[in-house]
C-alpha cells in the first residue's frame, strides 16, 4: 500500500520564475527503500522538503497538486504534527545541531524528549542508534567539536532515533568514509525491511544499486525515469544529461563497443560487472 | 574560544548539584536587593557574589569573564556617568568642560555596582548550570518550551557569538587578511568582521529553527527529559530562604524610607 | 615550495589526541589525494599547513618558512585552503567580493586581481553568479564558491578538503579540470576526498591516514591497490580496481584505460 502519495505536484519557491518540481507522479509503499537521483539543481532537495512537509510549511511559494503520507495531506496539516510521521535528514550536516545540549548523547535524546518518549527507553533508544551508525564512542563529546563525517552521522542518528514511518534522507552520506557510507546503506536497508519507508536522495550510484529498490531519476523538476535501480542507472537517457553513472557502466559501455562487453544488460554492480566480464 | 559555545563549566561542585530553578532565584534574590532596596545594599551583595563563585568553584572561568566583559564595561558605565551626569555640587575636579561631583561619582557607582551584581550573579548561573538542564527544568515547571529554548540561547549568544567571530576571523585570515601584526591592523580588523557576524547570526537563527523543528520541537505532546534533574527539600529550603531575604530587604526599603 | 612535517602531534583543548606523530615531505609540483576514515585527522593535518593549528609538538615548514613562526595571513601568500565546511569559509555579500576577498589581501596589482577573479569565476562555471549572495545558494554551489575564492589566489600550494561531496557529473568534472590547470601551472594541489574514483583519477600520490597516523603513502596504485590495509581505515579501493582483482588482473588498475588494456591482454 501506498504509505507517500504525491499527485500532480508543481512547486514554485517564491519570487522565483520556474518551478523546482513540475508534475510530479510519486507513489512509495510501506517499507519500500527508494532513491533519488538527479544533478545538481534537478530538485532532490525540493523534493525531500515536500515529503517532509517543509514545503509548504516553512518555505513558502506556490505548492500545487497534492501530497500524502500515512493517509493525511499536507497543506491541511501542521508541520509539528508531520515531522512525527515523516523525519528528514538535511543535506547540509554542519547546521543541524539543536544548540540546546551539551552532548552528542543528549544531542540524539533531543528529538525524543520532545516527541515524550519516556526517559528509559529514550536511553535504550540512542544507545541502539549510535551504535547502527558507529559513533558509541562519542557519546559523551561535544556537538561542536566533530569532524565532518562524525557531524553528518550525529546529524542522520538524531533522525533515525526517532523512528518515523517515512524516513527522507538528503544525501546522508556526502561526508563519509567509504565503507562507512556502505554500512549506512546497509542499516538503512534493513530499517526498510522491518518496515521503514525510506525516500533517499544520493549521488553514490554504487550503493544505490546494492540496497535501494527503486531509483527515481529527477531533471529540471521532473521525473525523467522511475524504476529498478539496474534499469535506471544503466539508462542512455541519463547519460547525455549529466547523471552520474557507476565506473562498471561506463567502460562496459566502452567495452562494448570493442566487443569486450558481450552481454545487452550493462551492469552497475561489482557482481554483475564481474559475471559479464568474465564473458569474454 | 568557546567550544562548547556555553559557558557551562562541568564540575561536581555544591553549587552544580543544585536544582537549576534554586540558582535561578539565587540570582533573583542578589539583583532584586541591589536594585530596590537601600543604595547601601547594592555594593555590599557583591559580597555573597563572590562567595558563590568560590563554591561553584568556578574562579578561573569567572575571572576570565570580569577581565574580559565585566570589568571593561562597568569603568566604562563608570566613567561617563560620573562625568556626564549633569548633578551634584560637589565638585571633585574637572574634565575639560565638565565637572565631576562626588554625587554623580556615587551614582555611578552604584550603577555599577548594580549592574555588576546582575551580569555576576547571572554569570554564575550559567558557568554551574548545564543550559539543556535548565531547559528541562523551566519546562517540566511548566513554562512553554519555545520561551525556554528563547531563555536558553538568549544565554548562549555571547559565547555563541564568539565562536561565529572566531570562524570568522579564521577564514579572513586564510584568505590572507592581516589582523595581528599591529595594532592598528587588529583594531582595523573588526570592520570585515561586523557585517558577516550579523548577518551570519542571523542565518544560523533561521536554519536553527528549521532544524530543531525537524526534530519536533514544537509538538504539542508532553514532553520529556533525559536527565532527572534532581529538586531536593534542601534545594526547596533554600528557595525560601532566598524569597524571604528579597521581602525582608524590600521591606526594609519601605519601613526605612 | 617543499612542505616538510616532522613528528607532528596535535591534541585539542579536549583532549582528542587527533594527530599522532606525522612525518611526510611533499615535493614542489606534486598532486597528493588524502583518504581515510571519518575522525582519521585529514582535516587537523592540513589545518596546520597554512596555520590555522599550531602543533603540539613537531614542526611544518611550508618552503622555509617554519608555520610557528609566521602568521596565518603571511603564510596565506603560500598557502590556499578550501574548507570542509563553506559555511565556515564563506563570509562575503556577494559572490564577486567573496572570490576577489583573498587576492586583495595578497597585493596582486587591480589587473592582475580582475584577471585571477574572472578565471576562478569562470572555471567554476561562476560567472552567471557573480552578484548572488553565497548564501542563497545551495550547499554544493556554495562549495564552487569556495573553491573559486581560494583559487583565485593563484597561491604555490592549493588545498581542498573534500571538494567533491555532493557534487554531480558535471561539476565534478570542472573541479577535476581546475586541478589539472594547478599541476599545468606546477601548483602543488593537496586533495582529502572520499570519492576514491575521483582520487584515483586525479592523483598520483596517495596517503592513506587512520587514527591520527599515515599508514600508506605511495603512488596510486600502490595504495589503492592494498584493500586489506585500507580496509582498516574505513577506505574501498575504487570500483575498477576491485573489479580488476576479481577478474584476477595481474597488476591493479585504476582507470578506464589501464583497465581495458588489461582486459585486452
Ligand atoms: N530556497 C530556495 N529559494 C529559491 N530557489 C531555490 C531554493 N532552493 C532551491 N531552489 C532552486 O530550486 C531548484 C532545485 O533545487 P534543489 O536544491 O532542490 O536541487 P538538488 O537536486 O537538491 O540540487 P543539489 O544536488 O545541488 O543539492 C534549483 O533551481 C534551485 O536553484
Ligand atoms: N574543533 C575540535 N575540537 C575537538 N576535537 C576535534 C575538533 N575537530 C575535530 N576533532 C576531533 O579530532 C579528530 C580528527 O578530526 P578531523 O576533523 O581531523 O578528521 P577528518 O579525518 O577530517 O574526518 P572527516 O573525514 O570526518 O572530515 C576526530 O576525532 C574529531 O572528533
Ligand atoms: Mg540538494
Ligand atoms: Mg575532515
Amino acid at each position: 500500500m501506498a504509505i507517500v502519495n504525491l499527485e500532480n505536484v508543481t512547486y514554485k519557491y517564491p519570487l522565483t520564475d520556474s518551478p523546482a518540481l513540475q508534475n510530479i507522479n510519486l507513489r512509495v509503499d510501506e517499507g519500500e527503500f527508494v532513491a533519488v537521483v538527479g544533478p545538481n539543481g534537478a530538485g532532490k532537495s525540493t523534493l525531500c522538503y515536500t515529503i517532509a512537509g517543509f514545503v509548504p510549511h516553512f518555505f513558502k511559494g506556490e505548492l500545487t497538486g497534492t501530497v500524502e503520507v500515512a493517509g493525511a495531506e499536507s497543506s491541511t496539516s501542521s508541520l509539528h504534527e508531520w515531522v512525527l510521521n515523516v523525519g528528514l535528514a538535511f543535506q547540509n550536516p554542519f547546521n543541524q545541531i539543536s544548540g540546546a545540549k551539551y552532548t552528542v548523547f543528549e544531542e540524539i535524546a533531543f528529538g525524543l524528549e520532545n516527541i515524550g518518549v519516556p526517559r528509559d527507553e529514550m536511553k535504550v533508544r540512542v544507545e541502539e542508534a549510535m551504535k547502527l551508525t558507529g559513533i558509541s564512542d562519542l557519546a559523551d563529546r561535544s556537538p561542536y567539536s566533530l569532524s565532518g563525517g562524525q557531524q553528518q552521522r550525529v546529524a542522520l542518528t538524531s533522525i533515525l532515533v526517532m523512528q518515523p514511518k517515512v524516513l527522507v534522507l538528503d544525501e546522508p552520506t556526502s561526508q563519509m568514509d567509504p565503507i562507512g557510507t556502505r554500512e549506512v546503506f546497509g542499516v538503512i536497508r534493513t530499517m526498510a525491511e522491518r518496515g521503514m519507508t525510506v525516500v533517499m536522495a544520493e549521488h553514490k550510484v554504487e550503493w544505490i544499486a546494492n540496497f535501494a529498490d527503486r531509483v527515481v531519476a529527477l531533471h529540471e523538476g521532473r521525473i525523467l525515469l522511475d524504476g529498478k535501480p539496474r534499469e535506471v542507472l544503466t539508462s542512455d537517457i541519463l547519460l547525455d544529461k549529466g547523471f552520474g553513472i557507476s565506473r562498471y557502466t561506463s567502460v562496459a559501455r566502452k567495452a562494448k563497443t570493442r566487443g569486450l562487453w558481450t552481454r545487452q544488460q550493462l551492469p552497475v554492480t561489482l557482481e554483475e560487472a564481474a559475471e559479464g566480464f568474465q564473458d569474454v | 574560544m568557546s567550544l562548547n559555545r556555553s559557558f557551562f563549566v562541568p564540575l561536581d561542585s555544591p553549587l552544580h548539584r543544585l536544582n537549576p530553578l534554586t540558582k535561578l532565584t539565587f540570582v533573583f534574590a542578589m539583583i532584586l536587593p541591589a536594585f530596590l532596596s537601600l543604595p547601601a545594599f547594592a555594593p555590599g551583595m557583591a559580597i555573597p557574589v563572590l562567595i558563590a563563585v568560590f563554591v561553584g568553584g568556578v574562579q578561573r572561568q569567572y575571572r576570565g569573564l570580569l577581565f574580559k566583559l565585566i570589568l571593561p564595561t562597568i569603568l566604562f558605565m563608570f566613567f561617563m556617568q560620573s562625568v556626564f551626569l549633569p548633578i551634584g555640587e560637589t565638585v571633585i575636579f574637572q574634565l575639560g568642560r565638565f565637572d565631576v561631583t562626588l554625587e554623580a561619582m556615587q551614582t555611578a557607582f552604584l550603577t555599577v555596582s548594580r549592574i555588576f551584581v546582575m551580569v555576576s550573579s547571572f554569570a554564575i548561573l550559567l558557568l554551574t548550570t548545564h543550559p539543556g538542564e535548565l531547559m528541562s527544568d523551566l519546562t517540566r515547571r511548566g513554562l512553554p518550551p519555545q520561551f525556554a529554548y528563547v531563555i536558553i540561547s538568549t544565554l548562549q549568544i555571547l559565547p555563541q557569538m564568539q565562536a561565529k567571530a572566531q570562524t570568522i576571523i579564521s577564514a579572513q585570515r586564510s584568505r590572507g587578511l592581516d589582523t595581528e601584526s599591529t595594532f592598528l591592523k587588529r583594531v582595523g580588523a573588526v570592520v570585515p568582521l561586523v557585517g558577516p557576524l550579523v548577518f551570519g547570526s542571523l542565518v544560523e537563527v533561521e536554519e536553527r529553527a528549521i532544524a530543531i523543528e525537524a526534530r519536533g520541537f514544537t509538538s504539542t505532546r508532553p514532553k520529556t527529559s533525559l536527565h532527572n534533574v534532581p529538586d531536593t527539600n534542601a534545594d526547596k529550603i533554600i528557595r525560601w530562604i532566598f524569597l524571604a531575604l528579597v521581602i525582608l530587604s524590600l521591606g526594609g526599603r519601605i519601613w526605612l524610607s | 615550495m617543499n612542505i616538510t612535517i616532522s613528528n607532528l602531534h596535535f591534541t585539542y583543548p579536549n583532549g582528542v589526541q587527533a594527530l599522532r606523530g606525522i612525518s611526510l615531505t611533499i615535493e614542489p609540483g606534486e598532486q597528493v589525494g588524502i583518504v581515510g576514515q571519518n575522525g582519521a585527522g585529514k582535516t587537523t593535518l592540513v589545518r596546520h599547513f597554512n596555520g590555522l593549528l599550531q602543533p603540539t609538538s613537531g614542526m611544518v615548514t611550508i618552503g622555509d618558512w617554519d608555520t610557528r613562526k609566521y602568521s596565518v595571513a603571511k603564510l596565506a601568500s603560500r598557502v590556499g585552503y578550501v574548507f570542509q565546511n563553506p559555511d565556515e569559509q564563506l563570509f562575503s555579500r556577494d559572490v564577486k567580493t567573496e572570490v576577489a576577498f583573498g587576492p586583495r589581501n595578497l597585493g596582486y596589482s587591480s589587473e592582475q586581481i580582475q584577471s585571477q577573479v574572472n578565471e576562478a569565476l569562470a572555471m567554476t562555471e561562476l560567472s552567471d553568479k557573480t552578484e548572488t549572495n553565497p548564501y542563497d545558494l545551495s550547499p554544493t554551489w556554495r562549495k564552487m564558491v569556495a573553491i573559486a575564492s581560494v583559487i583565485a589566489m593563484d597561491t604555490p600550494i592549493v588545498i581542498f578538503d573534500e571538494p567533491t561531496t555532493g557534487q554531480d557529473a558535471a561539476n565534478i568534472a570542472r573541479i577535476a579540470n581546475v586541478i589539472k590547470t594547478l599541476r599545468e601551472r606546477g601548483r602543488t594541489v593537496i586533495t582529502i576526498t572520499h570519492d576514491i574514483d575521483f582520487c584515483a583519477e586525479n592523483f598520483e600520490r596517495v596517503i592513506a591516514m587512520s587514527q591520527g597516523r599515515i599508514l600508506l603513502d605511495g603512488s596510486a596504485n600502490e595504495v589503492l591497490g592494498q584493500e586489506d590495509i585500507l580496509a582498516t581505515t574505513y577506505v574501498d579501493p575504487p570500483q575498477l580496481t576491485r573489479l580488476g582483482k576479481r577478474l584476477r588482473f595481474k597488476k591493479t588498475v585504476r582507470t578506464e584505460e589501464e583497465f581495458l588494456a588489461a582486459l585486452r591482454g
